[in-house]
Order: structure tokens, then C-alpha cells, then sequence
């Protein structure tokens, strides 16, 4: 697997920005435990094993945004949130996530046609767990932050995954799950080469 | 500690239990399928034969192993077999007798050279990532008493997972404690430990696992699924729980919550184990059918998460996030269904 933090940016693949709809903090510094709250137990992953915030990360090709680290919410926790996507064709929607124990649901992709189509986003949990659905481990951080300290040997892992994207149409919008389970770090799309 | 016979030390023949894990089971398949190994058995082959759903109203406890058995006419449960229901697995939940004597028990059990499940709480347990932090009611396995030197060896597969020993004081603190109400933890704290053990026996070793004992197996799963009871089980039992469940949300019900994630755990485990089963057996006999009802279940298990999670954070008020439950009940529901029907299908060619 290739990851590598670069300022290059992968030319068929467009980072979404989803700024405005992140609420919730799953990164903590080791110093400040009790600010991260990835699940329902305050767990967070340790910023200081993972990039350094807003910078371009690439995993196995593919370029993210990360979100910022430590300084505001980090990841959006799904709710049904609406994506706006700048209108085109694309392959493959590729995500940074991870989830609060493994589970999969919807996403709902909008064309320019006006059709939608319902494809499943699958996330592996996020807490000493295997790739259960076939995704590449992102990013993982040795460690996991308890709100009051800082546990050894168990390891808290972003994944990254990827959700097909079959019509052949302009996408308009990504409606994430109605799931707060998972937790979205950073969108791409990856568009249709021949149409590039 | 019994003051009338000298300190001796007490261990199982061979190596240390072997861990067991899987990522949505808790620490009640995990010691179970420590105890299958060491019989020499996989694990996966008898606690992902059975599947079923069982709903008992007020029996759900605040504890990480809770699993909803139906008593016997003497008020005992037996753990086991909820667990393997096709397989001669059973277990009974036992406390010290003598008050004097708190360790005598164990000490039968590891001198037969066999394994002893304790309840412990998290809070006092060095290993525990709650240590000091969160009380909260877990299983381990006991597999080693030096009473000369003060140990007891225990055995934790659940992450950090633990192999290893650690004071008999220590341990007597969490296997005695009163686990009190944590805020920190409002699903696995709020229940006496009580020195509970459980003391399991297979009483036969499980035949070869084939495609035509599978078959059986399903066939059995699908009717219980399909098969209207008195009590809440099967399909029509999920619908009766999750009336209920929604009806409490409505009603801003603020225990119903914290009884969710504890018994919808033992649920979600069992599918995911058994989904696994059938998947892996669909895999090596060359039978996609099989696989893909093994899948089927598996999105079970998957449909779970977003209840409990739901229900874990909407804890304290079950009336807003009323609408939301509702939803993955209506998944969860769906998933249910599409899987018997699956399972069904898969059974008859079996």
C-alpha cells in the first residue's frame, strides 16, 4: 500500500469538501484526551500518529484532504447529510472513515437527470478490528485515547474505502447514511477517465 | 482463604488458554470459545450453529455477558446452551458456598483440570483498559490459583487481551465487587458481580460439521425464525420486542435505552458468528448459495450496530432520537427477514 503525504494532487480524483458538515471530534492529542469522542465511550484516535491536519494524503493512489487535527471537529458522524459534488462523471467514490463497531448502510447518489441511485458504504470498526470488508487500513494510530488516559495495545484504525459509482450520468450530490456509527474523514471522487 | 489446609497451587495441564475474538462478540463467546478450543474443538462450529432471537422483557441485565436464557422449572439458566443450542454445550452459573472457603470451588474445577469463566469488574482489573476508570461487569478465564504466592492466572482475550497473573487480592476486588452505577458507563455498570462463576461442560464432543448436519442445523434456526411462540422469539418475537422498544422511546422511557446495547449485543454476536459459519462452509463447499446466505445474516449483525449506536448516544433521551430508532428498526426488521428467507433457501439444498 502505498500512502504518502504529497502536495500533488492525483489527476483524475476531486477532494469534496465537506467542511461544513463536520460535527464531531475523533482525533485527540495526548495531552487532551477528553476532547475526542469518536464513540459512545469518548474514545479518539492519537493525533500524533496520523498527518498533520488540512494536509494532502494520499492512500493507494488516491488523494485526501485530511481534515484539520486538534482543532475543531474532524469527521462528520452521519446523519443523512447532503454532499454537494461539482457536477460531473465519476468511477468511484473514495472515503477516509471508520466506524463505531463494523456496520454498513446507504448512500444515496444524485444525477443531474434527476435519478438516484442506493449504494451501500461499508466500514469496518474502528477499535482493534480487522479490514471485515476488504478496505485498506488509511491510517491507525498504535494507541487509543481513553478520556483519562492513554491505552497501550489497542490500536484505533481510519480506513479508507470506496463506494462505486455505476450510472453512466453527471453526479450532483452524495447523501451520506442515516448512521451515526459512521464516521466520514475525507471525500474524492474519482472520475471517469475516458470523460477526464 | 481456608485457614485448616496448607497454600497449594493449582493449574491446568498444557499451555494457557488460547484467545478467542472476533470483532462484535463479547466476552461471553469469547471465554466459551477459549474453553471449545482447549476441548480441542473450533469455536466458530458450535456458537455459529445456532441462531436465534430471543427476547425476555425485564430479564436484560446491566453486563457485558448478558444473554437472554430461558429458565428452567427451577429458575436456572443454562448459558451454554443458548449459546450452541445444537450441540451438547451447558452451563451453570455458580457462587462460592462457603463464605469461609470463597476459593474452594475454583480450586475443584482447575484441580479437574478444567477451566473456570469468572465474572469480574473492569474497575479493578490492571489489564482492563477501565482500570481505575469505569466499573463495568466483563467474564474472564480463570486458569491458574498459586496460593503460595498470592496468584491468580487469568486469561482475557478482549482487547488489549491478557494472559497472565495477577494478586489474588486484586482479583478477589473485582470478582467480589458491587460494580456500582457509573455515569461513565450507564450499560455494563449498576450490577453486583458477586463472586459469579460459570461452570461449563461439552458433554460430547460435536461431530464432523457436513453439509447435510448443517442442512439440519438451518432447517431447526429457519422454524424457530418462522414458528409463532408464547414467548418472544423468532421473526414475530422481534416484532413484539420492537414495538415495545419503540413505544418506550415514545414514551421517554430512560431505562429502555440502557437495556438495548446489553441485549442487543448478545444478539448481534450470535449473527455474526453465524453468518461467518455459513459463509466460510458456502466457501469450502464450493456452495455460493450457502456463502451468500451466510452474508445475509452477516448484514444482521451489521443492521445491529446502527440501533445500539443510536440507542447508546440517544440514552438519556430515548424521545429524540425516537424517529432515528424507529429507522433501523425498519432495517434491522428487513435485514432479519431477507436472511431467514436466504437461510431457508440455503437450508433446503443442504
Amino acid at each position: 500500500m502505498d500512502i504518502s503525504v504529497t502536495s500533488v494532487i492525483t489527476r483524475f480524483c476531486d477532494p469534496v469538501d465537506i467542511s461544513d458538515h463536520r460535527n464531531n471530534t475523533a482525533i485527540s492529542a495526548a495531552t487532551k484526551t477528553e476532547l475526542g469522542h469518536f464513540n459512545v465511550w469518548g474514545n479518539s484516535l492519537a493525533a500524533e500518529y496520523l498527518p498533520a491536519g488540512g494536509s494532502l494524503v494520499h492512500v493507494a493512489g488516491i488523494p485526501f484532504q485530511f481534515p484539520p487535527v486538534c482543532d475543531g471537529p474532524d469527521n462528520i458522524r452521519c446523519a443523512g447529510q447532503s454532499l454537494r459534488v461539482s457536477t460531473g462523471r465519476y468511477d468511484w467514490m473514495h472515503v477516509l472513515a471508520a466506524a463505531e463497531r463494523r456496520c454498513e448502510d446507504i448512500v444515496e447518489l444524485s444525477f443531474v437527470d434527476g435519478s438516484v441511485d442506493a449504494e451501500t458504504l461499508r466500514v469496518s470498526d474502528f477499535w482493534a478490528a480487522p479490514a471485515w470488508f476488504g478496505e485498506l487500513k488509511a491510517f491507525e494510530s498504535p494507541v487509543m485515547h481513553y478520556p483519562h488516559h492513554v491505552q497501550r495495545f489497542v490500536p484505533a484504525v481510519m480506513w479508507a474505502q470506496r463506494v462505486p459509482v455505476t450510472r453512466r450520468a453527471d453526479l450532483t450530490g452524495i447523501r451520506l447514511p442515516r448512521n451515526i456509527a459512521m464516521h466520514v474523514f475525507a471525500v474524492t471522487l474519482q472520475r471517469t477517465e475516458a470523460t477526464a | 482463604m481456608s485457614t485448616d489446609r496448607q497454600p497449594q497451587t493449582f493449574m491446568i495441564t498444557g499451555s494457557e488458554p488460547e484467545l478467542w475474538y472476533r470483532d462484535l462478540i463479547s466476552c461471553l463467546q469469547a471465554t466459551f470459545g477459549s474453553l471449545l478450543i482447549r476441548e480441542g474443538i473450533d469455536p466458530l462450529t458450535v456458537l455459529g450453529a445456532g441462531w436465534r432471537f430471543l427476547h425476555l422483557p425485564g430479564d436484560v441485565r446491566s453486563e457485558e455477558f448478558y444473554y437472554p436464557c430461558e429458565p428452567d422449572e427451577s429458575g436456572n439458566t443454562d448459558v451454554g446452551a443458548a449459546l450452541a443450542p445444537h450441540h451438547d454445550l451447558h452451563s451453570r452459573w455458580w457462587c462460592p458456598a462457603d463464605t469461609n472457603d470463597l476459593w474452594r470451588e475454583v480450586r475443584d474445577t482447575l484441580a479437574d483440570d478444567r477451566l473456570v469463566i469468572a465474572a469480574v469488574d473492569n474497575f479493578h482489573l490492571p489489564f482492563r483498559p477501565a482500570y481505575s476508570d469505569v466499573h463495568a461487569a466483563h467474564l474472564v478465564v480463570v486458569y491458574g490459583l498459586d496460593e503460595v504466592r498470592g496468584l491468580v492466572y487469568v486469561s482475557d482475550a478482549m482487547p488489549p487481551a491478557f494472559c497472565g497473573v495477577i494478586p489474588i487480592e486484586v482479583f478477589s476486588r473485582s470478582w467480589g465487587s458491587a460494580n456500582p452505577t457509573d455515569v461513565q458507563d450507564a450499560f455494563f455498570s449498576d450490577s453486583q458481580i458477586g463472586r459469579r462463576c460459570l461452570d461449563v461442560r461439552l458433554s460430547a464432543k460435536p461431530p464432523v460439521l457436513t453439509p447435510e448436519l448443517l442442512g439440519e442445523f438451518l432447517r431447526v434456526n429457519v422454524t424457530a425464525f418462522t414458528t409463532a411462540t408464547s414467548a418472544r422469539t423468532g421473526l414475530a418475537g422481534f416484532g413484539e420486542f420492537a414495538a415495545e422498544l419503540l413505544n418506550r422511546c415514545r414514551a421517554g422511557d430512560v431505562t429502555v435505552l440502557r437495556e438495548l446495547y446489553p441485549f442487543g449485543w448478545g444478539m448481534q454476536a450470535q449473527a455474526s458468528l453465524h453468518g461467518e459459519l455459513l459463509r466460510r462452509c458456502g466457501h469450502e463447499w464450493s456452495d455460493p448459495v450457502l456463502a451468500g446466505a451466510g452474508r445475509a445474516v452477516e448484514t444482521v449483525a451489521h443492521a445491529w450496530t446502527g440501533l445500539r449506536i443510536t440507542g447508546a448516544h440517544g440514552v438519556d433521551d430515548p424521545g429524540a432520537v425516537f424517529a432515528d430508532i424507529a429507522h433501523h428498526v425498519t432495517v434491522l426488521a428487513g435485514a432479519y427477514a431477507s436472511a431467514v428467507d436466504a437461510v431457508g433457501a440455503a437450508a433446503e439444498r443442504l
